[in-house]
């Protein structure tokens, strides 16, 4: 398709400059002393960061590593809005056959978590082993894709766009596999797309409360005491934990994305702040580099629409337009006949029992690993690989699912 | 007493021009088409009010106008937390028998109009006097340097500074975290307050049988008025739409805290939100938001230390839950005005729950920020309170607030 453009980043030296001075004048608070993490992210780590990124750490370096990756954008219409230009990453197998999947990421994501399991997921050396043609689009709103500037923009409209950008591809029939917003959209694009998507496989397993609790504190309160495996009780304590301590982030996104956009926008700092609590509190003692979280925040630094833009889907799948499904209404859709497989990370931020899928859709396979958290594509590629060729592979209850697609 | 020592405000110029370097750095978000206020601070405000303090708001003028005001400071101690240095306003008064009283608001600049408060003459209506401190960590100051600096250590240090300036008993009024402060320094020092008035009321619960039997009837068979389902409505509204910033600061001071320190225009477009959806159509101007905004970047703790009192409320373990402050406290008078867009309002039988004896006001006008919307009211309940026949009149001893030749009894 013509319309369809190879993509290289190439971030202005105005930017970089404007950052670099505002590092340089960064004031930052105080803290309690022995507060640790439990506040907030840490004093001494944020500006080891900010030094680091100020004085050390090499945008272009990471740009030019960033730009190895097969890079395009295309326009995809949606309607009500303008078009958007949507960049993704594109990386074919060697194999013919190999399977169409979707890979979308969520918040505070970006397609930068698909970088290292691309090259499992495309491998094509092992003759028994399914291989894939990985398609990664950067949502609208994040990184170097465009974004709507109006209001309305909402879940629908962005699985619009990611199925706009596989039938630009010519992909008729694909996968998807998604944590986070990703998971969301994944099965929003089944229920949307029946015909096309033939399976979705998800890392981030959230199921609503069942009735009569609609509040997850109270429910989890009142199911404390009822006799339960020590595995749920564990799973539902941590689940707690994310709800006591940990969602006060998503209460401001819901609600006022733009307030927050003037802070993540201004501060370098405050940006990083925010993203990194998450990186720190939601993965399982990943032993980040300090290069790998400011490539990672970076990307928000100098995306298109700016760090801000990237929060308004929360608010926009809480204020939906007539008609349009919110993100409650995602979570507690069956979506029937499209299998879903679940994958089950034990720092994922909600651990919920492994039967509440089923209210979800067919599930087909539930695996749940040892290590990893909600970047599980990022932290333990080769587990979340391993998951998806089971699922695909000779044995797996997907086999086959893309007409001509196998993988192997 | 030597070391109760006056105050002036004086901010360095060093720290002034770094404001103004950072305005003049800063980067404005982009907004969605006719997103108004729904989403957060709409961008044309922001991007005008950011403008003014840049280039216009009179810093002099701002320090002149705080210092008009008779201030001091004096160490305070805090058990656990050694002495902490307590900033307030004290508005003595003529009339020798003026009545105490310990104005708890967070809003640093409400204290200006409670001087028609002190104009009482003590014959005609009682007279005050009048203590206004910035809380621990807000305004001018000093901020506890310790996890722990939960309800209970800001009602102990309040309650410090109203001993150490000669106070054995005096009222309070309250607003915001003052209401929880002052309803639970009612709670540990009864024998110090001797009446408290909030413009923020929460109580816990509508009323039960076996506490308040009549209450609970009249709660069973009246229906709500307007006025009530209004504030539930508001309430609602409230947890829905406008608390994230209350869960993010109950959860993660330290994360928000470092947009706070360093973007003035983040701190901006985080308080004015509120002093726009909190208040009453007040016609706020830019140099009163301003001002109020440069408080805050300019406090003592700095404004990242302002938001740890959320944290500390919810994660108290000194056995006051945050909820406490609702329930019935006994011993002491209760006057409650409310305002039509407070942010929770409850309704009268509830209201009717939390003390001995409740006075109420209905107000037609006003919302969070009261004291700044609608002193007059505030003003007005008090003298109801203090005057013969109100439900605190002559609480505190041998201070009436009204001259002993001429008084009215």
């Amino acid at each position: 398709m013509s319309s369809i453009k190879p993509f290289k980043i190439s971030i202005p030296d105005s930017a970089l400059s404007s950052l670099h001075a505002k590092l340089s004048s960064a004031t930052f608070p105080n803290e309690l002393s022995d507060a640790g993490w439990s506040m907030g992210a840490p004093l001494a780590d944020i500006k080891r960061l900010a030094t680091y990124w100020r004085d050390t750490y090499s945008w272009r370096k990471a740009e030019a590593h960033l730009n190895t990756f097969p890079q395009y954008t295309v326009p995809i219409s949606i309607p009500g809005h303008d078009p958007l230009e949507i960049h993704f990453i594109h990386a074919r197998s060697k194999r013919e056959n190999a399977i169409p999947l979707l890979f979308i990421h969520g918040w505070p994501g970006s397609y930068y978590e698909v970088l290292k399991i691309l090259p499992l997921l495309t491998n094509s050396s092992d003759p028994s082993i399914p291989s894939f043609h990985v398609v990664a689009p950067s949502l609208p709103n994040f990184a170097w894709s465009d974004g709507p500037t109006k209001k309305g923009f909402g879940l629908e409209q962005y699985a619009h766009t990611l199925h706009g950008v596989m039938q630009a591809l010519d992909y008729k029939e694909y996968v998807a596999q998604g944590g986070d917003w990703g998971g969301f959209l994944s099965r929003l694009l089944a229920k949307l797309y029946p015909s096309h998507v033939k399976a979705v496989h998800t890392n981030f397993p959230v199921h609503a409360f069942p009735k009569p609790w609609r509040n997850p504190i109270c429910f989890l309160q009142a199911i404390a005491g009822i006799a339960l495996s020590s595995e749920i009780r564990a799973g539902l304590a941590h689940t707690q934990k994310y709800f006591d301590e940990g969602d006060g982030y998503l209460k401001e996104q819901d609600t006022k994305p733009q307030t927050l956009a003037y802070a993540l926008t201004d501060s370098p700092t405050a940006l990083l702040a925010w993203i990194y609590e998450k990186l720190h509190d939601w993965t399982d003692a990943y032993p980040w580099t300090d290069d790998e979280i400011l490539t990672w925040v970076s990307i928000y630094v100098f995306s298109r629409m700016g760090a801000g833009a990237s929060t308004r889907i929360y608010y926009e799948s809480g204020h939906p337009l007539a008609g349009s499904a919110s993100r409650m209404e995602v979570i507690q859709s069956y979506i029937p006949n499209v299998p879903l497989a679940l994958a089950y990370f034990p720092n994922e931020i909600v651990r919920l029992p492994l039967s509440w899928a089923w209210t979800n859709g067919p599930v087909v396979q539930q695996t749940t690993f040892e290590v990893g958290g909600h970047f599980a594509a990022f932290e333990v590629p080769e587990l979340l690989a391993g998951d998806l060729r089971k699922l695909f592979g000779a044995n797996g209850p997907c086999l086959g699912v893309v007409q001509g697609k196998r993988g192997f | 007493m030597a070391d109760i020592k006056e105050f002036k405000l004086e901010i360095p110029q060093t720290q002034i021009d770094a404001l103004l370097e950072k305005l003049r750095l800063s980067t404005l978000p982009d907004e969605l088409e006719g997103s108004a206020w729904e989403l957060g601070s709409p961008l044309s405000d922001v991007a005008r009010l950011k403008q003014y303090w840049q280039t216009q708001f009179d810093f002099s003028k701002f320090q002149q106008q705080i210092n008009e005001l008779p201030q001091y400071v004096t160490p305070v101690t805090v058990e656990g937390f050694g002495t902490l240095d307590i900033h307030f306003v004290w508005q003595k008064s003529q009339i020798k028998n003026a009545i105490p009283l310990l104005f708890v608001h967070v809003s640093a600049k409400a204290e200006i109009h409670l001087s028609c408060l002190s104009q009482g003459d003590g014959v005609n209506k009682p007279a005050f006097e009048i203590v206004a401190p910035s809380l621990p960590n807000f305004g001018f100051s000093e901020g506890a340097k310790q996890r722990g600096f939960d309800i209970s250590k800001y009602a102990e240090a309040l309650n410090q500074l109203m001993l150490k300036l000669g106070y054995e008993e005096y009222v309070t009024q309250g607003g915001d975290w003052g209401y929880m402060i002052t309803r639970t320094m009612s709670l540990k020092y009864p024998e110090h307050v001797k009446a408290c008035h909030i413009n923020l009321a929460r109580p816990s619960h509508a009323p039960k049988f076996f506490e308040n039997p009549l209450l609970a009837i009249k709660h069973a068979i009246v229906p709500y008025t307007q006025l009530d389902k209004q504030g539930l409505a508001r309430g609602r509204w409230f947890s829905a739409e406008g608390s994230g910033y209350n869960l993010e600061q109950s959860t993660k001071p330290q994360t928000i805290g470092y947009a706070l320190a360093d973007s003035p225009v983040a701190l901006l477009a985080w308080i004015y939100e509120k002093l726009h959806d909190w208040t009453d159509n007040y016609p706020w101007t830019d140099d009163e938001i301003l001002t109020w905004i440069s408080i805050y970047h300019f406090s003592r703790a700095g404004a990242w230390a302002s938001v740890r009192i959320y944290y500390e409320a919810t994660h108290a373990t000194n056995g006051i839950a945050r909820t406490r402050a609702g329930s019935y406290i006994p011993h002491v008078p209760l006057g409650i005005a409310r305002f039509p867009q407070e942010l929770y309002g409850a309704p009268s039988t509830w209201n009717a729950t939390m003390a001995p004896k409740v006075y109420q006001s209905d107000n037609s006008k006003g919302g969070h920020f009261a004291a700044t919307e609608n002193p007059e009211a505030i003003v007005r309940d008090l003298n109801i309170m203090l005057s013969p026949g109100g439900i605190a009149h002559k609480v505190v001893r041998d201070r009436s607030g009204y001259q002993r030749f001429g008084s009215k009894l």
